[in-house]
């Protein structure tokens, strides 16, 4: 009687033990079944702006309204952080059904992405832009959805400008330098340069594609070219001569557009969405925004386009999925949020809707010359990561040693 | 990621009969749920950690296979550990010996009686009370170049000439560090000590006084031998914080570029973060724990902390 008292404690306590292994492995598995046949999407997105989380929450609000029996779990991180999360969520096996983010290839190549095709309807699907849906595919299959897009221009101070004595916004490098070293000399940093790891990357591909180089497409990974090392040449010469702002290897871009807003940096490249972010902090601010300047004068700059992608998981929750995207590219939904989120749409419905738009102007102009980054290329990741650690090193060691330490973590992720 | 294991205190029985046995099955109602507790949160996450560190994960997170010892050959081969290990030591060693020092004049201080004695003792529990992430982040934004209050201060007061960027370089950010470092590890380190000196008897202080010990040989030949414990337990256990600190250096040191301003703990974290190596990251973790693990029993074997004096 005893013994058998005890056996069953021994039961109990391994039994106990197994539940507390898998609750940390296996959860979520039961609330998607949730009750009476109830489907319920996971979210993983990341905080563009102090509005994406209201933005998100009212879709998330009229998408369950008009959805009986889905409900959708919304999950809000930090650029920094948003990927580390991901990448732990599918380590335990708890990828999220949707998931806003930038690079799709390596979820792609190891097949844990829904094709386009089947999360989305074909109405919706065929009003992407062309050029887009290039950017969104993984050998020959289309796997994200374009979320929306954003290119680079050159942000100018206006009265910095004119107290230097510099009349026209810069159009090529030489320019630039020159312009950059006669704010500096009045005794406010003339550029701001942000390589520290927030946006490394796209401080260094807007440099890079301003001399005809990049960052290779999905089969390779191009970072020493001899293009892109007399670009980052140019970009330490900068940084040595002092025109740049102080420590501009640890310097994050958000704080620095921060700083331009206040009007304490002569120029800086930034988004459309700053637009709408020195109007609401500084208005007073006199300021204005030009193309990229390039070694030549030629156009480029960095277009980024990020996208929504499903991973599949256990329960089949396709059909609620595809509920929710079409419902969200509807023109009456996608586009005020992507205009409250300050970017420029990706479907031919949505660019149709904002064509009046005067502020946003400039940066659709611009689209046509963007350079994207090799996002479906698998070894991106490891380089968007390389690039984020190591280009701040620009500062104090020489631009090629630089470049091959990146250009080996990729190689090594490749 | 390595836990700290609670200490066990072994004791020794003689013999293993039945009886033992018999009273070991009566005790597990009781220890059940901590030992459920060591397993869940401590042994399993270990377990898996050191699983991890043997298999090669993709980029985006699926174990593909096992690799053995690949990814230690890989950590211990990388050209960066050599001064994230010094980073690390003089990060320990500056950290917990400054605050030992400055915790035993300050237990010392607040063991006289004096008006107020109260009030200054709950005072320095203060940064304890406070959020590491809040305290760390108050000093960065005051260090700040562009609007940070403590460089306009040194600039106000003439000690520099313009505003520097004490974060975003080295010696300064990992100075910086060490001092936030000390800052939160004072209230915890004082309160252990005090609880020592008050437990050293009046009467070994009379006895001392009796025999005309004047109160510097007092204080080196009864009270600090009586503290022996209360410093081993409060060094053992800041070495092992402060090891594994994340907060503090991550905001502190984070923006620099490059691995020269890294601990181990940080640089796990850049692993994991940028280069996506989740395999080496566990692996360094693995070399992490075992670095804790070879300080405590050295200072166990070379200090004796548990020795009677």
């Amino acid at each position: 009687m005893k013994s058998r008292l005890r056996k069953g404690l021994v039961a109990a306590v391994a039994a106990g033990t197994l539940m507390v292994t898998s609750c940390g492995f296996g959860g979520g598995g039961s609330e998607a079944e949730g009750e009476g046949g109830d489907t319920t999407i996971d979210m993983l997105v990341p905080s563009y702006s102090d509005n994406t989380k209201a933005l998100w929450e009212g879709v998330v609000e009229e998408f369950e309204a008009a959805n009986d029996g889905v409900t959708v779990n919304l999950q809000i991180e930090s650029w920094e952080n948003l990927e580390s999360v991901l990448q732990t969520k599918i380590q335990s096996g708890e990828a999220p059904d949707i998931y806003n983010g930038g690079a799709f290839s390596a979820f792609a190549a190891e097949g844990l992405l829904y094709p386009a095709e089947d999360i989305a309807s074909e109405d919706i699907i065929g009003d992407f832009q062309e050029s887009f849906v290039e950017n969104e595919s993984f050998e020959g299959t289309q796997y994200g959805l374009p979320l929306l897009a954003s290119a680079r221009a050159l942000f100018y101070n206006k009265d910095l400008m004119e107290e230097a004595g510099v009349a026209e916004p810069p159009k090529t490098w030489d320019e630039l330098y020159d312009a950059a070293k006669k704010i500096t000399d009045t005794g406010t940093p003339g550029y701001g340069m942000p390589l520290g790891s927030e946006e490394a990357q796209g401080e260094s591909l807007i440099w890079f594609a301003g001399n005809g180089g990049g960052f290779g497409d999905e089969s390779e990974i191009t970072v020493n070219t001899p293009e892109n090392v007399e670009a980052a040449e140019f970009m330490k010469k900068m940084i040595t001569d002092g025109v740049t702002q102080p420590d501009p290897g640890a310097t994050q871009r958000t704080p620095m557009i921060n700083v331009f807003a206040q009007g304490k940096i002569g120029m800086v490249y930034a988004l459309p969405q700053t637009v709408g972010q020195i109007d609401k902090e500084n208005p007073d601010l006199n300021y204005g925004v030009a193309n990229v300047p390039t070694n030549t004068g030629e156009p480029a700059t960095l277009g980024v386009a990020d996208r929504l992608m499903a991973f599949k998981n256990d329960d089949d929750k396709q059909e609620a999925i595809t509920q929710f995207m079409d419902f969200f590219f509807e023109t009456g939904t996608y586009v005020p949020w992507v205009e409250a989120e300050g970017f420029l749409p990706t479907t031919k419905s949505g660019a149709e809707e904002m064509a009046s738009n005067e502020v946003l102007k400039p940066f659709l102009e611009m689209l046509p010359d963007a350079q994207f980054y090799p996002t479906s290329n698998p070894a991106w990741n490891a380089t968007d990561g390389a690039f984020k650690s190591l280009m701040g090193q620009l500062e104090d060691q020489d631009a090629k040693t630089v470049l091959n330490q990146i250009q080996a973590k990729a190689d090594a992720a490749g | 990621m390595s836990t700290l294991t609670p200490p066990v205190i072994r004791e020794r029985k003689r013999g293993g009969g039945p009886q033992n046995r018999d009273s070991l099955w009566a005790a597990l109602p009781w220890v059940g749920p901590v030992l459920l507790l060591i397993f869940g949160v401590v042994l399993f996450p270990a377990a898996y950690m050191i699983y991890s560190s043997t298999r090669r994960i993709s980029q985006a997170g699926t174990n593909v296979e096992g690799v053995g010892f690949e990814n230690f050959a890989t950590v211990f081969a990388d050209p960066n550990l050599p001064r994230v290990l010094l980073n690390t030591f003089v990060w320990v060693i500056v950290v917990v010996s400054v605050t030992v020092v400055l915790s035993l004049l300050l237990a010392n201080f607040l063991n006289k009686p004096f008006p107020g004695r109260t009030l200054v003792r709950m005072a320095v529990i203060v940064p304890w009370a406070a959020s590491v992430v809040m305290t760390t982040t108050v000093f960065y934004y005051g260090l700040d170049r562009d609007y940070g209050i403590m460089n306009s201060f040194l600039v106000d007061i003439g000690l520099l000439d313009s505003t520097y960027g004490f974060t975003k370089n080295v010696a300064t950010a990992l100075g910086a560090a060490i001092v936030v470092g000390i800052f939160v590890s004072i209230p915890f380190t004082t309160y252990t000590l005090l609880a020592g000196l008050q437990a050293v008897p009046s009467d070994a202080l009379e006895a001392a006084k009796m025999d005309g010990a004047g109160p510097v040989r007092t204080y080196f030949s009864v009270v600090l031998p009586q503290l022996r414990g209360a410093l081993a337990v409060a060094v053992l256990i800041n070495v092992i914080n402060v090891f594994n600190n994340l907060p503090i250096l991550r905001i502190m040191t984070g923006s620099i570029p490059g691995y020269s301003a890294d601990t181990l703990m940080t640089y796990i974290f850049k692993v994991l973060q940028f280069d996506r190596r989740l395999d080496i990251a566990s692996a360094l973790s693995v070399v992490n724990f075992a670095v804790v693990i070879l300080i405590v029993a050295v200072y166990v074997k070379v200090v004796k902390p548990m020795k009677e004096t």
